[in-house]
């Protein structure tokens, strides 16, 4: 058969293809590779793209991931340090640091390998740090005294520590508590308290109920009998007014005292007899006095 | 997502391999009988003939047929090069890693909606990221086991008197009650290219920031701001915190909307109930007296003005009937001054008679003969109402 170039240089391609496969490596975006010569770490390779090794049985590659992964922890019990029994369980954001650390300590990098081992130093710094504070640290209608974010740094600077100490290549990006409780028997015990709480509130608030609208309604009469007060007290003031001006009128009385007596006291005759009225009246008193006979012959304009 | 994207490559690069043998076999077995018919005429000539028509026509055969494989290369190869145009929708953006690593860097690395290429995988990758749609993670954490079709028919029963801690979740208030409360956040993904490779799973450290905003919220609120008093700013302060904790993590997100909802313990609800009960009894005790209040104020305005109103008019009366009276007085003076008696008597005996005539009952008792007193007795019996007025005559 005659040899195209054209067949030649697929046959050349075919060939670097193949050997790339056994050369060439990649390091996808966000994981690291280590590379392993005879079993033995020798190289970390962080920068994503293209690397080179030697094939197998020489060099071994192994890919992490340098993601952050998500840990949940047991919801266990802790104690307080006022023994409170409170469970709690927390969440933590960690990643791969150090690739060739990591790599040797949990079989072939395994990540739920490393999570049981995280687990273990977890529960133990919880308990360690809860045991530090009392429950109003954790829960408290003061706000000065709660030491919620506190506590999970305690946390996650104390397993940051034990990691550091056993060179895991793990780093903790953030840790938070996921969940707080109290033991089935204590809850049981809240709800009794809260009963009683809300019989004390409900009362209260009906107490407190009527002693404000009884006190409204108090005020209420208190104001309103002072503006009636004020109101006659005004009126006073009206009419002492009213008996000024009128006294500037009487002034023109001063001419003759004897005449203003008299009209006054006809007016007043006339104002107070009205009707309904009995009158006993004797033989003196005008016009019955022409009964008697005299003046009769004077004058005799009032006939009845 | 780029696994989906492999896996749609190779299935494509393996059917166009069956099309093409498929098309081989046709083809040559039409070319089959046609060789066939060639050799038959041949079968004449002398025997190294034969031997020699049957290499040309194999030579011939292989020839063609190394020519189709050729046509069927190059549409391969075009095949292949066509699979590596990819659509990006509006609802998602893709980053193409070039020997895994992104082609570009910050925002720029973005594909947006439309038409691209890239090479197949291993050289490229094209890794799709949802975004500008809007995402959504539930707390549940909090809240006690239920379904819901019980919730939405609230047939929830009487709750437990106690919860068992790995069934049951609640959050602790700051007064150390037990309170169910949940969440819905939803959220954005402003920065797809954390979001995507720098998180395992980011909705899900999202949902453990909401589990935990929920807590922390809780724990500085008292059950009944939680439950009524104040639930807008214990929503807005578990919002706070999201957006605090996702801050500080990197997560790439913006918060959108975060619901939250509480509820006291099933257990506690009669309890819980009868606290409303007695506000809402307050609340009409408080508005009765508040009625009552106005009732009293604008009958006691009434009435004040009224007095007011009638000393005005008791003011204005008294003025005009003593200016009345003066001038009557004036008027009355001149013909006074001229016989004072006389004048004195005609006015008199002019009210007296007009009184008379008023007076009901008019009683004239002359004096007796012999100037003794004279007994009267009255038997006055008239409505209490109306007073009556025993006016003796006094001696003239």
């Amino acid at each position: 058969m005659k040899k195209s170039p054209l067949t030649l240089s697929i046959a050349v391609l075919l060939v670097l293809v193949a050997c790339s496969l056994l050369f060439c490596g990649q390091v996808r975006k966000s994981t690291v590779v280590v590379v392993t010569t005879f079993g033995k770490p020798t190289r970390t390779i962080t920068e994503p793209g293209f690397y080179a090794h030697w094939p197998w049985p020489i060099n071994q590659t192994y890919t992490f991931d340098q993601r952050i992964q998500n840990f949940d922890d047991k919801f266990d019990q802790t104690f307080t340090s006022d023994s409170y029994n409170l469970l709690t369980m927390v969440f933590v954001g960690w990643k791969i640091d150090d690739a060739q650390a990591f790599f040797p300590k949990f079989a072939n990098g395994s990540v739920p390998e490393a999570e049981k081992k995280l687990e273990g130093l977890i529960r133990s710094a919880k308990s360690a740090v809860v045991g530090k504070h009392p429950l109003s640290d954790f829960v408290s209608t003061d706000e000065k005294q709660l030491k919620f974010n506190e506590i999970e740094k305690e946390i996650l600077t104390l397993v940051q520590e034990q990691v550091n100490q056993k060179n895991y290549g793990i780093k903790l990006e953030f840790l938070g508590i996921k969940k707080l409780g109290f033991p089935e028997a204590v809850t049981a015990e809240v709800f009794k308290r809260m009963t009683s709480e809300r019989q004390v509130l409900s009362s209260k608030i009906q107490s407190e109920g009527e002693a404000e609208a009884s006190k409204i309604k108090a005020a209420a009469n208190g104001k309103s009998a002072e503006m009636i007060a004020n109101a006659e007290a005004e009126a006073t003031a009206i009419r002492g007014e009213g008996q000024a001006a009128a006294a500037k009128s009487f002034e023109v009385f001063q001419e003759y005292p004897e005449l203003a007596n008299f009209l006054l006291s006809l007016n007043a005759l006339d104002a107070s007899l009205k009707d309904r009225a009995t009158l006993i009246l004797d033989q003196h008193s005008q016009p019955y006095n022409l009964f008697q006979g005299y003046s009769t012959n004077l004058l005799n304009p009032n006939s009845k | 997502m780029s696994d989906k994207h492999d896996h749609s490559h190779h299935g494509h690069h393996h059917d166009h391999d069956h099309d093409h043998d498929h098309d081989h076999d046709h083809d040559h077995d039409h070319d089959h009988p046609h060789g066939h018919g060639d050799e038959k005429p041949a079968a004449n000539p002398p025997t190294s003939l034969p031997e020699d028509t049957g290499t040309q026509a194999l030579a011939e055969a292989l020839q063609s047929s190394f020519g189709i494989v050729k046509i069927a290369m190059v549409v391969l190869v075009i095949v292949f090069l066509g699979s590596g145009f990819f659509k990006v929708t509006p609802q998602e953006r893709a980053v193409v890693l070039h020997m895994g690593k992104p082609s570009g860097t910050g925002k720029e690395v973005l594909l947006q909606p439309g038409l691209h290429f890239a090479w197949p995988y291993p050289i490229d990758e094209v890794v799709r990221i949802p975004y500008s749609q809007l995402m959504q993670v539930k707390s549940e954490v909090g809240w006690y086991q239920t379904t819901p079709e019980a919730e939405s028919l609230d047939q929830e029963g009487p709750g437990n008197p106690r919860l068992n801690p790995n069934g049951d979740g609640y959050v602790l208030s700051a007064d150390q009650n037990i309170v169910h409360t949940r969440a819905t956040l939803i959220y954005r993904i402003d920065e797809p290219v954390t979001y995507q490779f720098d998180f395992v799973n980011a909705s899900n450290t999202v949902q453990n920031d909401l589990d935990n905003a929920l807590l922390y919220a809780a724990s500085r609120f008292k059950v009944d701001d939680i439950l009524t008093r104040d639930i807008v700013r214990f929503r807005d302060t578990v919002r706070e915190r999201v957006n605090h904790l996702v801050q500080e993590q990197n997560l790439g997100i913006v918060i959108e909307q975060c619901n939250v909802q509480s509820k006291p313990p099933l257990f506690l609800k009669s309890a819980f109930d009868g606290v409303l009960t007695a506000l809402s009894v307050r609340d009409k005790n408080h508005n009765e007296a508040l009625s009552y209040q106005n009732q009293v104020l604008s009958k006691a305005e009434a009435e004040a003005s009224g007095r007011i109103n009638t000393a005005q008019a008791d003011k204005v009366r008294l003025v005009e009937s003593v200016k009345a009276e003066a001038q009557r007085f004036t008027d009355l003076l001149p013909g006074f001054r001229k016989n004072p008696s006389l004048f004195a008597n005609v006015l008199l005996t002019e009210t007296m008679g007009r009184v008379l005539t008023n007076v009901q009952d008019k009683i004239y008792i002359p004096a007796r003969a012999d100037g003794k007193t004279r007994e009267v007795r009255l038997q006055l019996s008239r409505e209490p109402a109306a007073s009556a007025n025993i006016v003796p005559a006094s001696n003239h």
